[in-house]
């Protein structure tokens, strides 16, 4: 069985790729850290609530701290001391040695289990999801079942520069990851799963090829072309249905997880095992050991990439941020950049050429949006329909004026969401000093 | 634009600081293309038409060139110090402007002409609404306006003092083409096209009538010679139709698309125009939607617009659809003649593409593209403007605005077109 090729989109952009460096890469173990700084918060939920205290001696896998409301138990990911814990973390020190993924063993046949029963094994997991959105497993599946989902989409396209995450999930677990999205299926009783990869990859991934014709899933290689794996673009790209503005995927019956996901679902439904980390990329002209790495939650970034100096960013260049000092590896940390973002610039006025439209996936207009922001017009930007935007980053990329035109619409379809029109959004950079370049 | 740093800025730990208090979210990669340098690449490409037009008119073209782009860079320098207006992008669309306005201008233009160009370009068409990025209407072509409507009143008044004596007004009159660097000047009868011809002894080049003076004004009532072909002498037996008698007194298509004709000295030659222009929308600069609506409106509407003029026997005749009133082999003729003959290319790939003057989104530029084509050969066949393609690319710029609210994308998602709704208040 091959991979079906499909699809396109208006707009979108070449992104260079810059994967080279670490997407042959096999999955390792970052090297051993002093202390973990595990979240309490790993998902937007309420914080969990410590069940250890200061000095305990805590066993991999052990609970260290219980859901409060819909959120999830934390557990340790590797043995240690509790050395501190405040309000968001709890601190860990004298570390077992990290062991990385850890052998599959089948112990349960979860092909005997209905929908119910593997809903039920799921609610006991306390899976994150892995996505920006930090969700918890257990409220995205909620959220599936609600929407009455009859397609699942595995979203293994990986367009973002510099990650390879995925790419390596699928090539090194392809089998099991595509059991996971069956699990996934099962559970919340879709018709039809699709997993969408990169069709420049798919060499690599014999394995999910020999799998996926036990479970009656389509693999579909989309053509590489920036964004196409954002949730709605892809969506649209498969199904041939737009996703009403401002909405998900799953307001149209679409469900969409990535392979993290499911290599996670397949990990604890099958074999027991809750993993207590997830794949990081890191690379960037900077990293000094690029590479693919399954790092435990709570490692320090600045630690994970020492002695490699600052600034980084965590995720990809495109949508990701600048890493802030103390953050740690949290279930969304798909991948941590070493560059220099002094490429940015700094932003000049519109010219009005028109790019950001073009490339902009979601067809917005986004100068005349960049105008109602300046003008703090929030109305007709949401008129305009900015509740589309997927977030993707193209038109900052693209804007010749070095805008920072993504964070603008970030920030009203914020202020459409939150309802704040009395204040003003825009307030005027501090004036650079004056010269005749 | 106040000031771009420089990807290596002098002290790179303070602007390292800066560009993560700018740059705290994404995305942090940015393409390479910058304003700058945006407006670079337009510069390269207006420079084939213009290298063209120094070939064909020699060096007084390049002189004309130079003075255009250095006045207007040191017109922008001198506002900038006086006023401090911080959006001036400074000297790349300076330059951009001077070479755009050169591209227009007649290649004996004298300097003082080029220089009050400049100074309109710049500071009418630029710097009173606030730099690059506000103006309303395309800069050079505000110049050039500004040309065409002053220099007649000017002229009488200055006397005829010129080394061009001769000349001067002539040619920003646009009646005629010179060759070579000259001092003498011919009205050749048998002028059969550029290189078929010898200049005659003693002779420097040839005066030729301006195609756009020839074809323009054809509706129009006028003692001009060029409407009464049997009085300039140049009407054939040989040619039986009353359009192919506008044919004679022009040089030959092939002339008209090399560029051996009068006109600006970037106007001319059609086949660099075309290709500097192929060029910009290879790189995105320009749309391919908009050049080809303007020509192709234009087109239509050439070919079917009524024109009117003296026949051989000296009266007025009246020619209802000129694309089939004589075959149409002698109106695709016409029409290219009537394209190419005045600066419809150069404002097609060159001047209504002008980033801040044009609509932003396609369809806009759509919209755009069929006024500024249709407008222009109007004006041309039935109003008295010499330079009818510019002043409908100005006219159609000031409802830019206008276009740019109206026309709305269908966003994705949207199950409808926003275009001419606003949001409730
Ligand atoms: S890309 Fe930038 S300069 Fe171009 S129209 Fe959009 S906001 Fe303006
Ligand atoms: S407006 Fe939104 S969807 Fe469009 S390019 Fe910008 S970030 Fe992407």
């Amino acid at each position: 069985m091959l991979f079906q090729r499909y699809g396109k989109f208006t707009g979108g952009i070449d992104v260079p790729e810059e994967k080279d460096s670490t997407v042959d890469k096999p999955i390792s173990i970052p090297e051993a850290t002093d202390s973990l700084r595990i979240p309490l918060m790993p998902c937007q939920t309420l914080p969990s609530q410590p069940t250890v205290t200061v000095g305990a001696r805590i066993e991999p896998h052990q609970r260290i701290a219980a859901a409060m409301k819909d959120g999830i138990d934390i557990f340790a990911p590797l043995g240690g001391t509790v050395k501190s814990i405040d309000e968001k973390t709890i601190e860990l020190a004298d570390l077992t040695q990290p062991k990385g993924i850890p052998e599959s063993s089948i112990e349960t046949s979860w092909s005997d289990l209905d929908s119910v029963q593997l809903y039920q094994r799921l609610a006991e997991s306390h899976l994150p999801t892995f996505g920006a959105r930090g969700e918890t497993m257990m409220g995205w599946i909620n959220r599936a079942k609600k929407s009455q989902a009859n397609t699942l989409i595995i979203n293994a396209v990986e367009c973002q520069p510099y990650v390879t995450a995925d790419h390596r999930l699928l090539a090194e677990f392809g089998s099991e990851v595509i059991t996971g999205s069956a699990i996934l299926g099962k559970t919340i009783g879709v018709s039809k799963i699709i997993v969408a990869v990169d069709e420049t990859h798919t060499d690599d991934y014999t394995e999910l090829l020999e799998t996926n014709a036990q479970y009656d899933i389509q693999c579909i290689a989309l053509p590489r072309k920036y964004p196409i794996g954002a949730d709605n673009i892809l969506a649209y790209v498969l199904t041939r249905h737009e996703v009403p503005c401002g909405q998900d995927p799953e307001s149209i019956g679409i469900a969409m997880a990535g392979p993290a996901e499911c290599f996670s679902v397949y990990r604890w439904v099958v074999c027991g095992q809750r993993l207590g980390g997830r794949v990081v990329t890191i690379s960037g002209m900077h990293a000094e050991r690029p590479g693919n790495y399954f790092v435990p939650y709570g490692t320090d970034i600045h630690e994970l990439m020492a002695p490699a100096e600052e600034p980084f960013i965590i995720g990809s260049p495109m949508i990701g941020r600048l890493c802030p000092e103390g953050s740690v590896v949290k279930p969304s940390t798909d991948a941590v950049v070493a560059i220099d973002p002094t490429i940015v610039g700094v932003p000049s006025q519109c010219i009005r050429c028109g790019w950001c439209h073009d490339h902009c996936p979601a067809r917005l207009n986004v100068a005349v949006l960049n105008d109602h922001y300046e003008l703090s017009d929030i109305a007709q930007a949401e008129h305009l329909g900015v509740l589309s935007c997927v977030e993707c980053g193209v038109c900052s990329y693209i804007c010749p004026a070095r805008l920072p035109l993504a964070e603008r619409t970030r920030k009203l379809k914020r202020a459409i969401k939150r309802r704040q029109t009395s204040m003003p959004l825009f307030t005027p950079a501090p004036k650079p000093p004056e010269s005749d370049r | 634009m106040t000031d771009v740093p420089e990807i290596n800025p002098p002290n790179p730990e303070a602007f390292l600081k800066e560009a993560r208090t700018l740059a705290t979210h994404a995305p942090l990669l940015r393409a390479p293309e910058k304003v700058h340098s945006v407006f670079l690449v337009i510069i390269v490409a207006a420079c084939l038409p213009l290298a063209g037009g120094v070939v064909l008119f020699g060096w007084r073209a390049l002189w004309v060139v130079f003075v255009s782009v250095v006045s207007c860079a040191v017109i922008e320098k001198i506002y900038f110090r006086v006023t401090h207006t911080p959006a001036l992008l400074g000297r790349t669309h300076a330059y951009l402007t001077g070479v755009l306005l050169a591209l227009t201008l007649p290649p004996f233009t004298p300097w003082y002409v080029v220089v009050l160009g400049a100074l309109f370009s710049i500071l009418v068409g630029k710097a009173i609404f606030g730099g690059v990025g506000h103006f309303l209407w395309q800069p050079a072509l505000v110049g050039r306006f500004a040309i065409a409507v002053i220099t007649p009143i000017l002229a009488p008044m200055l006397g005829t003092t010129d080394v061009l004596q001769p000349l001067s007004w002539g040619v920003l009159d646009q009646q005629h083409i010179v060759f070579g660097d000259v001092k003498e000047v011919k009205t050749p009868k048998d002028y059969r096209g550029w290189k078929l011809t010898d200049a005659p002894d003693g002779t420097n080049g040839f005066a030729m009538p301006h195609p756009n003076k020839v074809m323009s004004k054809l509706w129009l009532k006028s003692d001009d010679n060029f409407h009464n072909f049997s009085s300039i002498g140049t009407v054939r037996d040989d040619i039986p139709n009353r359009q192919c008698m506008l044919f004679a007194v022009l040089p030959p298509v092939s002339d008209m698309l090399f560029g051996a004709r009068p006109g600006g000295i970037g106007e001319t030659c059609s086949i660099l125009i075309i290709a500097a222009g192929l060029y910009l929308v290879y790189r995105n600069y320009v749309k391919w939607q908009l050049p080809v609506v303007i020509i192709l409106s234009a087109a239509i509407v050439v070919s079917i617009a009524p024109i009117r003029f003296t026949g051989p026997n000296g009266t007025m005749e009246t020619v209802w659809f000129p694309m089939f009133a004589e075959g149409i082999e002698i109106g695709f003729t016409y029409v290219l003649y009537q394209l190419l003959g005045c600066g419809l290319l150069v404002a097609a790939f060159f001047m209504a593409p002008e980033m801040t003057t044009s609509p932003v989104t396609t369809g806009g530029q759509v919209i755009f593209g069929i006024g500024c084509g249709s407008i222009a050969m109007l004006m041309k066949l039935y109003m008295d403007i010499p330079i009818p393609a510019y002043v409908a690319v100005l006219v159609m710029n000031t409802f830019v605005p206008t276009i740019d609210s109206m026309w709305q994308p269908k966003v994705f998602g949207q199950k409808h077109f926003p275009w001419l709704a606003r949001a409730k208040k």
